[in-house]
């Protein structure tokens, strides 16, 4: 009995996942968003790329009604749709019904960083009280049924993972289980996720002191930073803040009258933060139209020109939009080529290209 | 066999027993020696306008110019708290940790809890430095938020912002104008706003000369300390939104009216023992 035992015990891989680190560059933050009950591991962020190109996260597989991640969020634009989409005309993204999403995309880099809220709004939180609503894994959930989104159904989801062939083998290795749960597939799609850093732009080559920056983008970065230039730098950062955004909400003036169900105001029921979005990052942001929260704006020249003449003002406006009374901050067509050189800086062209992040070569029943 | 076992077991209960009797012993003796000398202190912030707590938001003020206003938020750190004994030493605190970010906004911010051990005793005043002294204020040595976006651009200086004192006034015209009352290092310009000559510190030591507290042996002491906002306009220097508009951060002699006005912007309230 006993030697029987043993040997049935010896056959039984262990559950022994390799810790993934996250390496923090230079200047950005080292408190990460990593919920307690997800820790990064090697299997898990392997096990979810896989999920994120893999079309039949639809739950199904008809050639017609397929659709992952992927499908929206394409690499060589930072994970956005881009105004180039072959799919989405003008980067405006729909379901797999065709339902258009009620917003533009958020870019979908250094999410491991956003600890104050994801979506244009901030709706997942760590501390929301709805545990259901706190963080990428629940986003995750949350595209799987939207409308739309992949308006899926997560048993039907995991039902169908659970056939294919080498996946049930990979959900062991990284959660211990050959048994697919909607849970540990929206984990690992989760913290494939957050992977997806760039930090290797021009900029932040020049914040280590490896090239110069061109005289233009050195006035671009002058007019970044400074309150009588464009005054960019509060809500979107910086050298102290190479994040390049805030993660905070604001109404930055682009309306009179807000009539939004999905703004700031609709999840804090504060008055102030009517017409309150997201600061996006800008980093890769030439890549990431169209713009704003409605994606009225399709290119960063037609947003510098927002910013220069075109902002409105009403009781919610951010102080921070201390230039509104001039209609913005007046900037010379030589101050907006220069600043939109600067912004060019923050675009980081080895990301796009980074076979980590990219689609596998061949999926686990291939 | 049988013996044997039975005397070693009763020699392990005496030694055993032995061992609980000095460590008992021991503990007593160590609870005489215990008896607390030092005391902690705590900070804790609060925001008032014209002596009542701030309503943000409302445009309900009116400032020493005449100038309606609301405030939206305050932003700001004090560093180097020290306080002044009857026995005339002086105790820098928490001098490793000794930078506290407030934020209106952020609840948790507004408690200072010092780390250190405090001797009791009869402390004669307290001070601070409002924002960052030179020797400290570096650029990146907060990376993580909120402090990091407290940065001030590094063409302006560098390190980070003192104050963020953003809100809107009623400006001539009668529009809702934003103002972003911002300290941090100063700039002297040769030419604006391409060639900066020099730099100016702007952070200021506030003193409460009568503020005479005690640190109880065991106890926490907690003082409240009051920013009132109202003064940031009016003494010594009038502050009028209209003349100098919704920013500051490069305009070295408005900070310089501002931190000369800095001086009575704080008082201490009340303490209280827990």
């Amino acid at each position: 009995m006993w030697t029987t035992s043993c040997t049935n015990k010896s056959t039984v891989t262990p559950y022994d996942p390799t810790p993934y680190e996250i390496e923090i560059p230079f200047g950005f933050p080292t408190k990460l968003n990593i919920p307690a009950d997800n820790p990064m591991t090697v299997e898990g962020v392997e096990l979810g790329r896989y999920l994120f190109y893999d079309r039949r996260f639809s739950g199904r597989t008809h050639p017609d009604s397929l659709m992952s991640c992927a499908t929206c969020h394409r690499q060589e634009r930072s994970f956005e749709a881009g105004v180039d989409h072959p799919g989405f005309p003008g980067g405006f993204p729909h379901g797999i019904t065709g339902i258009p999403t009620p917003h533009a995309m958020l870019p979908m880099i250094n999410l491991v960083w956003n600890t104050t809220g994801y979506g244009w709004n901030g709706l997942l939180y760590p501390t929301n009280p709805n545990p259901d609503a706190r963080n990428i894994e629940d986003f995750v959930r949350m595209a799987a049924l939207a409308p739309h989104e992949v308006n899926g159904d997560t048993t039907r989801i995991k039902n169908l993972f659970q056939t294919i062939p080498g996946y049930p083998e990979l959900f062991e290795k990284a959660f211990g289980s050959k048994t697919i749960t909607f849970t540990n597939i929206g984990k690992a799609i989760a913290q494939f996720a957050r992977t997806l850093i760039s930090a290797n732009s021009k900029f932040d080559q020049y914040m280590n002191g490896e090239v110069q920056l061109s005289q233009s983008e050195l006035n671009g970065y002058m007019l970044f930073t400074t309150e009588d230039g464009g005054d960019c730098f509060h809500c979107h950062g910086g050298f102290g803040n190479p994040l390049f955004t805030t993660h905070l909400f604001y109404n930055n003036g682009k309306d009179t009258v807000f009539n939004d169900a999905r703004d700031r105001f609709a999840i804090t029921g504060d008055p102030m933060d009517h017409g309150a979005y997201k600061a996006t990052t800008l980093r890769n942001i030439e890549l990431t139209g169209p713009y704003m929260h409605d994606g009225r704006f399709a290119t960063i020249e037609e947003v510098i020109d927002f910013y220069s003449t075109g902002v409105l003002s009403s009781p919610s406006i951010s102080p921070l939009m201390h230039h509104v009374n001039n209609g913005g901050v007046r900037l010379t067509p030589q101050e907006k080529a220069d600043l939109f050189s600067f912004i060019h800086t923050l675009q980081d062209d080895d990301f796009m290209t980074n076979p980590k992040f990219g689609k596998p070569d061949k999926f686990p029943d291939e | 066999m049988d013996k044997l076992f039975r005397q070693r077991i009763q020699l392990l209960f005496f030694i055993a027993f032995t061992w609980c009797i000095i460590s008992f012993s021991g503990c007593d003796s160590k609870t005489d020696n215990a008896e607390p000398t030092t005391g902690k202190l705590t900070l804790h912030f609060s925001h008032k306008i014209d002596s009542e707590s701030i309503v943000f938001d409302d445009m309900r003020y009116v400032n020493a110019a005449g100038n309606h206003y609301l405030v939206n938020e305050i932003q700001y750190f004090i560093s180097d708290v020290t306080l002044f004994h009857s026995n005339g030493t002086s105790l820098l605190l928490d001098q490793w940790e000794d930078i506290h970010y407030v934020d209106t906004d952020l609840p948790e911010t507004q408690n200072y809890i010092f780390k250190d051990d405090i001797p009791q005793g009869i402390y004669d005043s307290i001070s601070f430095t409002f924002g960052i002294s030179e020797e400290k204020n570096h650029s990146l040595m907060f990376v993580n938020p909120p402090e990091s976006f407290m940065f001030w651009p590094e063409n302006l200086g560098g390190g980070y912002h003192y104050l963020k004192l953003n809100g809107k006034w009623l400006n001539e015209l009668n529009q809702e104008a934003p103002f972003n009352f911002h300290l941090g290092i100063g700039q002297i310009y040769h030419s604006y706003p391409d060639s900066i000559t020099s730099y100016v510190q702007n952070y200021f030591t506030v003193h409460f000369p009568v503020s005479a507290f005690g640190v109880k042996a065991g106890e926490t002491q907690t003082l409240e300390l009051v920013m009132n906002v109202e003064n940031w306009f009016q003494s010594p220097n009038i502050y009028n939104h209209d003349t100098y508009g919704g920013d500051i951060m490069q305009k070295q002699e408005v900070m310089a009216l501002a931190v000369e006005n800095g001086w009575n912007v704080f008082s201490i309230e009340f303490m209280t023992y827990k």
